[in-house]
């Protein structure tokens, strides 16, 4: 067993980092707040890197945890690991332009009550980036799947406007591509779960990581707050949630990658111990924070928001707990 | 990154299950809670043998040569036995002071004299107990009073030791003493090796909160110890407090997550037993404990292989802490599930003989003992994330 990143995965980290570091600044994520088409150009500097959506977990994993860490609002979920995965899976030719960065798209699945099952509903929920995107795969109770141009669609409001959720109507005409046996679904939902767990574990040490440096230079009765012991406990509670969770998403995306019969527990695990990780960060990390922690000129609230909306999407903590203990009794 | 351990490990996997098969004696295999025994006699015959078997076939401590009870193993072997030895609940030894602090901390920093204790320790052949704790010195360590004051050849020690593990049973002692009462807490401090038949030692047993009376205090009252009996320099015995095996350091955590994890086990049957196997709470708990447990062994697994690249693993504190601090959540999870039965300990009407209140209360002690769950934080912040001391 090994955990350290390859040489290219080292480079892919790195090159990502530096990349959205410089591109995809908190200022961004506030001007897409107002403007969806604010991260356009980011969005074509990233492209580059659909292809790692059908390439090895891992890889996507060091990805998605780039882009959680700056909560970079492009379609990279919905597009590499969602669409392309299930044209991937269908054997639809247009998969080469969505790798070559030319065509965007989603995946609709959720019915009324949010769960990603197939179901017979034509209004479909919880669609990321609906509106932005060439197309929607909508998958029906039959595994059939429509890619649709355009269709209605109605924005959810929620916390967070980094990734826009979307009510879809799909009983609109599209165009046949195929069906998705439920075995290759539940692959593509596999991987994106895991995926996103990435994501979120590169969201809470951001938030982990902005704590710890006001911890260090916040002065109250004339030392650092991170002095406090009560602080610190905090401190070292959320960064051993962000540990765990960073190693079971790791070895979930291993387990993935080489087939092991243990991967579907392995990815219960590793979303809910993310989705833990990052509750305890947003939590702690704006108590850590006080009243400045609080306020919109802040930063902490944009990795907050993001944090919370990814640990409800593809199933919450308790739906992965729920799921996990199906296979425990 | 990848899973496997590759091929060798196979091979040396295969050896342990032979030779535990082959040689692993009942009393092993019965999976109960090692850590304290409830035998009448502190170590009994059988383990005393178990010991020496292992140490003469190379499975004491494989990461060392032979003549110490090992096969040379390298680090992933070590974890492979480890993982083996812990996922069938086998204990190597009963008494630990022995064969994993003391005989590191001789062969390290003993005179050839010392250094030749090593194997007896290491083998079980003699039973060595570990002078530390003290009534004011528990977390705060370095605060130890215990005095030594040098006269000729030989040191008069004079004071007070407490939680002293297999003091009743010991033939020797290593014995933190203080030789400078003048200098910094920590600088004032040495090691002495004490024969536990010298005149002076009084040893009142202590009784836990669970019954079991395997710790001590032990008075000491102008107890005469040879200077040559001093490990390493005088006034240098506090870096020696952290002596352990360091190669198998980055391992020990399996032995705690495999106990979370038949705990886990315990508790589906358990639910299933008394008929909240589909009460949608207690699913809920036990599966979130399976998921804590299963990233802590992934968690385990990155340090481990860290350390095995020759990096830092700081996993260590984090294991300790997850892992005591979860072990007891679930125990408690236990005594819950039975209602008005969770504190029933009578053999015939409690659940598994009282295993889940007996259990509860042990897992108090680890979240005490070998550094409290505060500590363990404490490290974390200050040495991990850096955070200023107070």
């Amino acid at each position: 067993m090994n955990f350290s990143l390859t040489d290219d995965q080292e480079l892919l980290r790195d090159s990502a980092r530096h990349l959205l570091e410089h591109q995809c600044p908190p200022a961004l994520l506030r001007a897409h707040t107002d403007d969806l088409t604010a991260a356009d150009d980011l969005w074509h500097l990233l492209d580059d890197f659909v292809p790692l959506g059908i390439g090895p977990l891992v890889d996507l994993c060091v990805f998605m945890e780039a882009l959680g860490s700056v909560a970079a609002p492009v379609p990279f979920f919905s597009t590499a690991c969602l669409y392309a995965p299930v044209l991937e899976a269908i054997g639809e030719h247009d998969l080469d332009s969505v790798l070559d960065g030319h065509a965007t798209g989603t995946v609709a699945v959720a019915g009324a009550d949010g769960v990603w099952h197939p179901n017979a509903e034509s209004r479909k929920t919880f669609v990321p980036d609906a509106a932005r995107v060439d197309l929607v795969a909508a998958v029906n109770a039959d595994g059939a799947v429509t890619l649709l141009a355009a269709p209605p669609v109605r924005r959810i409001e929620t916390l967070d406007t980094t990734r826009p959720l979307y009510d879809v109507e799909t009983a609109v005409p599209g165009t046949s591509a195929g069906v998705i046996s439920r075995a290759a679904l539940d692959d593509v939902l596999l991987r994106a779960t895991v995926a996103l767990a990435a994501e979120m574990v590169g969201t809470a040490r951001r938030l982990f990581d902005m704590t710890l440096a006001y911890a260090k230079e916040r002065i109250q009765f004339d030392v650092p707050i991170g002095s406090f012991q009560a602080v610190q406990h905090k401190l070292a509670d959320m960064s051993l949630d962000v540990e765990r969770a960073w190693s079971a998403v790791y070895y979930a995306a291993m387990a993935v990658d080489a087939g092991d019969p243990d991967r579907t527990r392995a990815m219960h695990v590793a979303k809910a111990a993310a989705g833990e990780a990052a509750r305890r960060a947003a939590k702690d990390g704006i108590q850590i924070h006080g009243g400045i922690g609080f306020t919109m000129e802040h930063d902490l609230h944009l990795f907050l928001r993001r944090a919370l909306a990814s640990e409800a999407l593809l199933g919450t903590t308790g739906d992965h707990h729920d799921r996990l203990a199906e296979l425990l009794f | 990154m990848h899973l496997d351990w590759g091929p060798d490990v196979v091979a040396f996997r295969a050896e342990l299950v032979a030779f535990l098969d082959e040689h692993a004696p009942p009393q092993t295999r019965t999976r109960r809670d090692f850590a304290t025994s409830d035998s009448d006699q502190i170590i009994p015959g059988w383990a005393k043998e178990w010991q020496a078997t292992l140490f003469d076939h190379g499975w004491m401590i494989p990461g060392y040569p032979p003549e110490l009870g090992g096969r040379n193993a390298t680090p992933v072997q070590t974890l492979v036995y480890l993982e083996e030895m812990a996922a069938r609940g086998i204990p190597r030894s009963l008494h630990f002071p022995g064969y994993a602090i003391v005989a590191p901390s001789l062969l390290e920093y003993g005179t050839p004299e010392q250094r030749a204790m090593a194997p007896a320790a290491i083998r079980g052949d003699t039973v060595w107990c570990i002078g530390m704790s003290e009534p004011n010195a528990g977390s705060d360590l370095a605060g130890l009073q215990t005095r030594a004051v040098q006269d000729g050849d030989r040191f008069i020690v004079n004071g007070q030791k407490v939680w002293t593990s297999y003091a009743m049973v010991a033939q020797r002692c290593c014995l933190y003493v203080r030789t400078d009462p003048d200098a910094p807490k920590h600088k004032g401090i040495s090691l002495l090796i004490l024969d536990m038949d010298t005149p002076g030692i009084d040893i009142r047993p202590l009784t836990h909160i669970n019954g079991n009376a395997d710790f001590a205090e032990v008075f000491l009252t102008d107890v005469e110890v040879p200077v040559a009996n001093l490990v390493g320099a005088l006034n240098d015995g506090w870096r020696m407090t952290q002596g352990s095996l360091a190669h198998e350091r980055a391992g020990l955590w399996v032995e705690g997550v495999a106990r979370l994890e038949q705990t886990i086990t315990g508790l589906v049957d358990l639910a299933h037993r008394r008929g909240v196997a589909h009460d949608p709470i207690v699913r809920r708990r036990i599966a979130e404990g399976y998921q804590r447990a299963a990233s802590l062994r992934a968690l385990g697994y990155k340090g481990f292989t860290s350390f095995a690249q020759g990096a830092a693993a700081p996993e260590h504190s984090y294991m300790k802490l997850a892992s005591s601090e979860l072990g007891k959540e679930l125990y408690e999870l236990g005594m819950e599930i039975q209602g008005a039965y969770g504190p029933v300990i009578d053999e015939e009407r409690g659940e598994e003989a009282g295993r889940w209140p007996l259990s509860f209360f042990v897992s108090f002690a680890n979240t005490i003992a070998g550094g409290t769950s505060e500590i363990q934080r404490n490290i974390i912040a200050q040495r991990v994330l850096g955070l200023p001391r107070a």
